[in-house]
């Protein structure tokens, strides 16, 4: 039995949080709009999550990740409506696909420069989205793929009940467990060999290398498994919601993520899910306050930017920075100063 | 028909060369992709439209007060957003400019609507629809010729500017050694400045001529427009000016003649493949040199 009075006060916040997460259905504001939100609050902590793999972790900027939240959605999608797979299959599948366009966008594109990489995920997940708008063999295009059943439960098998999900609460639950699974893997990979490489190679390539890390290899590791978190996230969206359309993963939504991470703070953990709060709660907020106001809904990306632009000027490393990140955030503009000063005669 | 597309082609393509060029100053200047630089060609053309609809200027003249706007938001961006990260890492400045480019696409939203408008009626000079040349089959209309004067006009204005004026001498020292060009007495921000006007000004007037061309702008319309002159810059080798210049003529044409012959249906992914494709393979460009990375990106 876990004593109580022996913990710390992080790991006591920790688990009233997770406490309240798990009655909030039961409480009596919780409407279903207010669910509703609460699972997509969940849906993008599992995507930043995933996303910090890539600039968090690693240090390389991803433009394309709602590429691979697509390809998961759309796997999820296609399977379901077209061979009646069961969600708990698809998951591994997406998974597996996640990783594999992971792997095949990145081991070509990753010994390339940080600018130069942005910039092929940016193409790479724009090429997606006009691949699922154009074949409309596969994914009926612009129309939208609708009637994706909802997620079931089938325990017949042990003799079990089959349960279907209905309504908001059990999908609640569902994104809970996804939330947990997801921190729980990120944990366990900062902590092992896979993770100090990767930091290893944030903090320092050359370093790195010379200690005989393969850079390709562990960067590749990083995106398939960025990569992978993205399309489990698109099969739990494309399940719940029960309809996809092409215009649901456009560059907005890595933006969007990317937007979580960097408020958050990059490679923190809590910081990315503490971002997605933020950020979906603010444009929930947004989205019921701009028609009062006479905005499109749109504009709630006006805020989203300059986020964005006052964090990188006054707070680069984010609202709850790692030391690693603030300390090269803050080395770069001292480093260079000093540069400037002795006059750059040994360049 | 092949003629046809091939005109069409180079008419876009020279919009994507102007456009593209200014990606490459910059980038050439103090190593930034900057995102925002599709925003300011649409601002640009938003500028004319209300320079023409609400002073009732003629076009001309809202053509140019509107590249002069633009060149002013140009400095401003890099004085505002650009110029206090200068010494940041790179990942830094690039998510500003990512930020910088959605909120300035999000102001314009604001102050003109998300709906696409038309240029006001009458205001483009009526001989633009009429044709002006026809050999072989194919009609150049005015505005074909007015398009092609204007971006060859700049191209070559840019050239003298920058091999021949003191102006495009220190640029060229600030593109090369930062601190060299400070110690030989080259006011280093300034000139950043102006790099940035210049490209606001090339961008602005591609703006406009494409939003003509058109006779349609919408907030959007930066992106995509950015989106396919930075891979006209990529493909030339970024930071190379003659490079972006060819670079924008041949997506141009490989656009046209792909919507034409292959699949209409892709025809923005050609630009996509061609950024990936030069990327991965010869991330030189076609004229650009091998980048020396000492700098790690973060």
């Amino acid at each position: 039995m876990v004593n109580i009075k022996k913990m710390t006060l992080g790991a006591k916040f920790r688990i009233g949080l997770l406490a309240l997460a798990l009655i909030l259905p039961a409480l009596p504001f919780a409407t279903d709009y207010f669910l509703h939100t609460v699972i997509l609050i969940y849906l993008y902590m599992v995507l930043a999550l995933g996303l910090n793999v890539v600039p968090g972790f690693n240090g390389l900027l991803d433009l394309g990740y709602v590429g691979f939240y697509g390809i998961g959605a759309y796997t999820a999608g296609l399977l379901t409506v077209h061979f009646g797979f069961s969600f708990w299959t698809i998951v591994p599948l997406a998974f597996l696909n996640g990783a594999l366009w992971g792997v095949l966008l990145g081991a070509p594109t990753l010994r390339l420069t940080g600018d130069y990489f942005a910039i092929v995920t940016f193409g790479f997940s724009e090429l997606v989205v006009l691949f699922l708008t154009n074949e409309i063999w596969l994914t009926r295009g612009p129309l939208g793929l609708p009637g994706i059943e909802p997620v079931s439960l089938d325990l017949s098998l042990f003799g079990g009940p089959r349960w279907e999900f209905v309504g908001e609460v059990p999908y609640y639950y569902l994104a809970i467990a996804l939330v947990l699974a997801a921190v729980f893997v990120m944990y366990r990979i900062q902590d092992s060999r896979l993770g100090r490489a990767w930091f290893a190679i944030r903090d320092d390539e050359v370093a790195a290398v010379s200690c005989g890390i393969n850079l390709l290899t562990y960067k590749v590791f990083a995106f398939a498994i960025s990569a992978a978190f993205g399309a489990v996230g698109g099969c739990f969206f494309a399940r719940w919601v029960t309809f996809l359309s092409p215009d649901m993963f456009k560059f907005w939504e890595s933006f969007l993520v990317l937007c979580m991470i960097v408020l958050g703070g990059m490679g923190n953990i809590w910081g990315v899910m503490v971002g997605a709060v933020v950020l979906v709660s603010l444009s929930e907020i947004l989205r019921e306050l701009l028609p009062l106001l006479g905005l499109p809904v749109e504009v709630r990306f006006l805020g989203f930017g300059l986020i964005m632009v006052l964090m990188m000027r006054y707070r680069p490393a984010g609202l709850l920075p790692i030391p690693a990140v603030a300390a090269q955030m803050r080395s770069g503009r001292v480093r260079r100063k000093k540069v400037k000063a002795t006059v750059g005669l040994n360049k | 028909m092949f003629l046809q597309q091939l005109i069409n082609g180079l008419t876009i393509g020279g919009i994507y060369a102007m456009i593209a060029v200014g990606y490459t100053m910059v980038y050439g200047v103090i190593q930034l992709i900057n995102f925002a630089h599709g925003e300011i060609y649409m601002l640009g053309a938003f500028f004319a439209v209300s320079f023409i609809a609400f002073l009732h200027l003629p076009f001309f003249v809202a053509f140019l007060l509107s590249m002069a706007c633009c060149a002013i938001c140009g400095v401003l961006l890099d004085v505002i957003a650009y110029r206090p990260l200068r010494n940041s890492p790179r990942l830094a400045a690039l998510i500003t400019a990512i930020g910088m480019s959605i909120f300035l696409q999000n102001l314009a939203m604001i102050i003109w609507g998300s709906r696409p408008k038309p240029f006001p009626h009458g205001s483009l000079p009526e001989y633009f629809e009429k044709t002006a040349v026809s050999f072989w089959g194919v009609n150049l209309s005015w505005f074909h010729l007015f398009i092609f004067g204007i971006t060859i006009c700049m191209m070559i204005g840019l050239n003298l500017i920058i091999r021949k004026t003191r102006w495009g001498k220190a640029m060229r020292a600030v593109a090369q050694n930062k601190t060299m060009a400070a110690l030989a007495g080259i006011n280093v921000n300034r000139v950043i400045s102006y790099t940035f006007a210049l490209a606001g000004a090339m961008g602005g007037a591609a703006g406009i001529m494409v939003s003509a061309y058109y006779n349609s702008l919408y907030p959007t319309m930066g992106y995509l427009a950015g989106v396919k002159a930075f891979a006209a810059a990529v493909l030339g080798g970024i930071g190379s000016v003659p490079g972006a210049m060819l670079g924008g003529v041949v997506l141009g044409i490989a656009e046209a003649l792909g919507a034409g012959y292959l699949s209409s249906l892709y025809r923005d992914g050609i630009s996509y493949a061609v950024m990936i494709i030069v990327i991965v393979l010869i991330p030189a460009g076609l004229f650009g040199k091998v980048l020396k990375e000492t700098k790690k990106s973060m």
